[in-house]
């Protein structure tokens, strides 16, 4: 090198210096982490740092044009509006360290339509715009997000998430996973003598498609599959009455429980058989079933639907429902969305609640009377997940009072029966009694309809509270009339009535979404790192209020709140680039939701949907805040529509 | 050892570099000028030591404030090639010898910074020493007489913010006041952009004080120091 060179070369690396460091810091944060060291080189290189003071203003409608790409190195910037209905300014967002702003406007060459003021003493980079056109045409990280926005960001937490779930299921379940451990289930087995139609009815009883016959010291001596079955009833070669002996097949096939699923895997296939005994010195302790198997990789929906609508005892129902958590992590594993994970534990909670309901009528007798079970709030939405509680009702036709006392009489005890067997399988029972086994819960369809208007015309606080739960209802078992019925009533009635939308829509705007609560590191300073959010009743609930108020308020009969977000586009109540907006941070609140209920499980934790910011990754952290920010807009479009 | 009192005539300077410093702009006393049109820089120097005599500058790193902002892309930075023992200070600034010898020839490294300084007011933190050892330095490698205004941030903080109750505070405590996180402290450049951060906080606060002009800002800065110096002796 010669001497000029390493002059050079010294000048430019001392310069560095400073670049480098805030290139550092830069790196925190998406999306300059995924920016190729050369585009965020020349981001800083051009950038300048200005200080703005609590409550300066950084840039507003009247500075025009917007010139700058910002970015908050340090502090806070709050957006501010004029207030719609009363005096002075409401906050509607929040920007913190290593965010930027105001994206939209400078991909619009336009003015802001929001003033940012510093909400704190605040230093922001600025980027101007010919250098922020620039950095937009040869950096496709950086043009992906300035186009996109906090979209692109999620695409990334998705990736995030299933790569998490990936994990978690790599680790508890694979083909290196020992038989021991996989078959925990004590076996089916039964002594060389019993009669064939007595195991087989065991084999129905237990649900499994073999049994082990084994002497009186648990010594293995054959095994009998539904394919054995099969071969019987297909040649008619023996009956019922004899022994099972005759039909087994001998000396089954067996492993120590030491061998891994990959060994049991391997042996089924090479021999053409579907089952494995386990065997220990000798003696049965478990069958591997082919099934079992399959289930390491990927939980068969249909199949577990249709194993919950045959079960025949609510244990059994007990035992099917603990394969729903592990779908679910299959689930998040494939890519599902929050959406479809709800609706599928939607749907195998409406198998459960269905097979619950017969099996209590097979039980306690047909009461001979048709009746519905109404379901309420969040399973009304099709919105549950894992940590679920009871809501549920009765519907039925009479003709007057007397004959719905009479009615409510004979059907109670199979309500409050039903109630029961569901807290067994996992549905808690409601702490409010909101269950059909409440004489008030189990009503004809004419009381309904009066207990509704009554919750329209009369809106006491306990009334509205009501309605946020009734209001959502769906058939879930027996006839839909009577259901869709006492729904276009009440619609009707709230439509005419705009004093209760007005009582709802104040009601919707009680819980205030947490947008400032945690302003990252600030709050953990000052020593207030216990600090949690309610992802449900401060993240969801404002958009589930706001949708139903909405949908109820224009004649829409959907409870979905994703379906009745669509709808409201449809009906153009709510612009289509808000309705998209909502249903992108809903669905993130939700998604945030489950992974956290999911990691309870995996902690043995008990649920809770109280999360700490903290926790999150930055990414995450600031997508669910950006989502937190959309629900307060919804709110402040209801505080318009309103005027309150 | 080099007898520079040999050389009547100065300094040895190439033809380039005696045209360079010819060209080099004269500050003016200060005018009326807005804060937010006035370019300052703000300098920061490492040298062996403390000694305003003996002590040799080292590595000079400085940041300019222009328009309000500190622009990114106007910043310096560099190491001057000397011979020097390792002391404490070399060991603080963490600059190996081996990185000195790298540097620029001292007079090359001072023009340079001349030239990137203009006629800029200059803003350091305890300016005074600063403002003589680059006059030293340039005195005796250029043969120039430094004529830059230099304000004082080691002053201006205090006078700004007296709620602060930081009265002789360094560098450290006033980063730690405006919560101002700089990595890498005690490099030339890096200590110079911390510099400007504050600056930058007191420069907000001045105009919001209805301080508007560099001229009004120095002379209440004069005042100021005056009175404290007036309150010390009156004990």
């Amino acid at each position: 090198m010669s001497k000029a060179d390493a002059f050079a070369e010294a000048g430019k690396t001392a310069v560095m210096q400073n670049i480098h460091g805030t290139m550092e810091f830069l790196r925190k944060f998406p999306p300059f982490n995924q920016m190729e060291t050369p585009h965020l080189a020349y981001l800083v290189e051009n950038c300048e740092l200005r200080f703005y003071a609590e409550g300066d203003c950084i840039v507003a409608p009247e500075d025009g044009v917007v010139e700058h790409f910002y970015i908050v190195k340090q502090g806070r910037v709050h957006g501010q509006r004029p207030h719609s209905a009363k005096r002075g300014t409401e906050t509607t967002f929040e920007v913190t360290v290593g965010e930027c702003f105001p994206m939209a406007a400078l991909m619009g060459e336009r003015a802001t339509r929001t003033a940012h003021l510093a909400a704190e003493d605040t230093f922001c980079l600025l980027l101007g715009k010919p250098a922020f056109v620039k950095l937009v045409s040869i950096s496709s990280t950086f043009r992906d997000f300035a186009m996109r926005g906090v979209s692109s960001l999620l695409d990334l937490v998705n990736q995030q998430a299933q790569m998490r779930a990936v994990e978690s299921l790599g680790e508890q379940y694979s083909l290196e996973t020992t038989l021991g451990e996989l078959a925990l289930h004590h076996p089916v087995s039964c002594l060389p003598s019993l009669p064939l139609g007595q195991a087989v009815g065991l084999m129905q009883a237990e649900n499994v498609g073999s049994i082990v016959i084994v002497d009186a010291e648990q010594h293995p001596l054959g095994i009998f599959t539904l394919r054995d079955l099969r071969r019987v009833i297909g040649t008619r070669e023996g009956d019922l009455d004899s022994p099972i002996s005759t039909f087994m097949t001998q000396a089954p096939f067996h492993m120590p429980p030491e061998a891994t699923a990959f060994d049991a895997a391997i042996a089924m296939t090479e021999r053409h058989i579907a089952h494995v005994c386990v065997v220990k010195n000798g003696l049965l302790c478990g069958v591997i079933s082919e099934r079992d198997l399959f289930s390491l990789q990927r939980v068969d929906l249909v199949h577990l639907a249709q194993t919950i609508r045959h079960a025949d005892r609510v244990e059994s129902l007990v035992l099917i429902r603990n394969n729903i958590k592990q779908l679910v992590d299959n689930m998040l594993a494939h890519g599902a969305s929050s959406t479809q994970i709800t609706h599928i534990i939607t749907l195998l909670n409406d198998h459960t609640v269905c097979r619950v309901i017969e099996l209590a009528v097979q039980e306690l007798g047909d009461p001979g009377i048709e009746f519905t079970w109404l379901c309420f709030g969040s399973e009304g939405r099709r919105e549950q997940t894992l940590h679920t509680d009871q809501d549920n009702g009765i519907l039925f036709e009479a003709a007057d009072a007397a004959e719905a006392a009479l009615i409510r009489g004979r059907l109670l005890p199979l309500a409050e029966r039903i109630n029961r067997d569901l807290d067994t399988c996992g549905f808690t029972l409601c702490k409010g009694n909101i269950m059909a086994g409440n004489p008030e819960l189990c009503l004809s369809r004419q009381e309904w309809g009066r207990r509704f208007s009554s919750f329209i015309r009369e809106a006491t606080p306990e009334n509205l509270l009501s309605s946020t739960i009734f209001f959502d209802l769906r058939a879930v078992w027996g006839p839909q009339e009577g259901c869709e019925q006492l729904r276009q009533a009440l619609l009707d009635e709230i439509a005419d009535n705009r004093l209760f939308q007005r009582m709802m829509a104040e009601n919707a705007l009680r819980h205030r979404p947490p947008v400032g609560r945690f302003r990252d590191f600030v709050v953990a300073r000052k020593g207030d790192g216990k600090a949690t959010l309610d992802l449900k009743v401060q993240g969801l609930t404002p958009f589930v209020d706001g949708a139903r108020l909405l949908a109820l308020a224009h004649g829409i009969g959907e409870c979905n709140t994703l379906e009745r977000l669509r709808q409201l586009v449809d009906k153009r109540v709510i612009e289509a680039k808000d309705g998209a907006a909502y249903e992108e941070a809903y669905h993130f609140i939700q998604q945030t939701r489950m992974q956290h209920h999911q990691q309870q499980a995996r902690d043995g934790a008990p649920y809770s949907n109280r999360l700490d910011p903290d926790t999150l990754n930055a990414l995450d952290r600031r997508i669910l805040r950006e989502s937190f920010r959309q629900a307060q807009r919804l709110q402040a479009g209801l505080a318009l529509r309103y005027q309150l | 050892m080099k007898m520079t009192w040999f050389q009547p005539r100065g300094p040895k300077l190439t033809l380039d570099q005696q045209q360079r410093l010819a060209q080099l702009p004269q500050p003016a006393a200060l005018g009326p000028v807005p804060l937010r049109r006035q370019r300052m820089v703000v300098l920061d120097l490492e040298t062996t030591g403390l000694h305003l005599k003996r002590d040799l500058v080292i590595s000079i790193g400085a940041v300019t404030i222009e328009h309000g902002a500190i622009d990114f892309s106007q910043q310096f930075e560099c190491t001057l090639n000397r011979q020097v023992k390792v002391t404490e200070s070399v060991l603080i600034h963490g600059i190996a010898p081996s990185q000195l010898a790298r540097g620029l020839p001292p007079a090359e490294a001072l023009l340079r910074f001349m030239e990137f300084a203009g006629d800029s007011v200059i803003l350091a933190f305890h300016a005074p020493f600063d403002q003589r050892m680059l006059a030293r330095a340039l005195k005796k490698e250029l043969g120039h007489s430094l004529q830059n205004t230099f304000m004082d941030v080691a002053d201006l903080a205090p006078m700004l913010f007296p709620q602060a109750l930081i009265h002789r505070g360094g560098l450290d405590h006033w980063l730690d006041y405006f919560r101002i996180d700089i990595p890498q402290r005690h490099h030339a450049s890096a200590d110079a952009m911390a510099t400007a951060q504050i600056a930058l906080i007191l420069l907000n606060r001045a105009q919001r004080m209805g301080l508007e002009r560099i001229d009004e800002l120095n002379q209440r800065l004069r005042f100021w120091k005056r009175s404290r110096q007036a309150a010390l002796h009156s004990f």
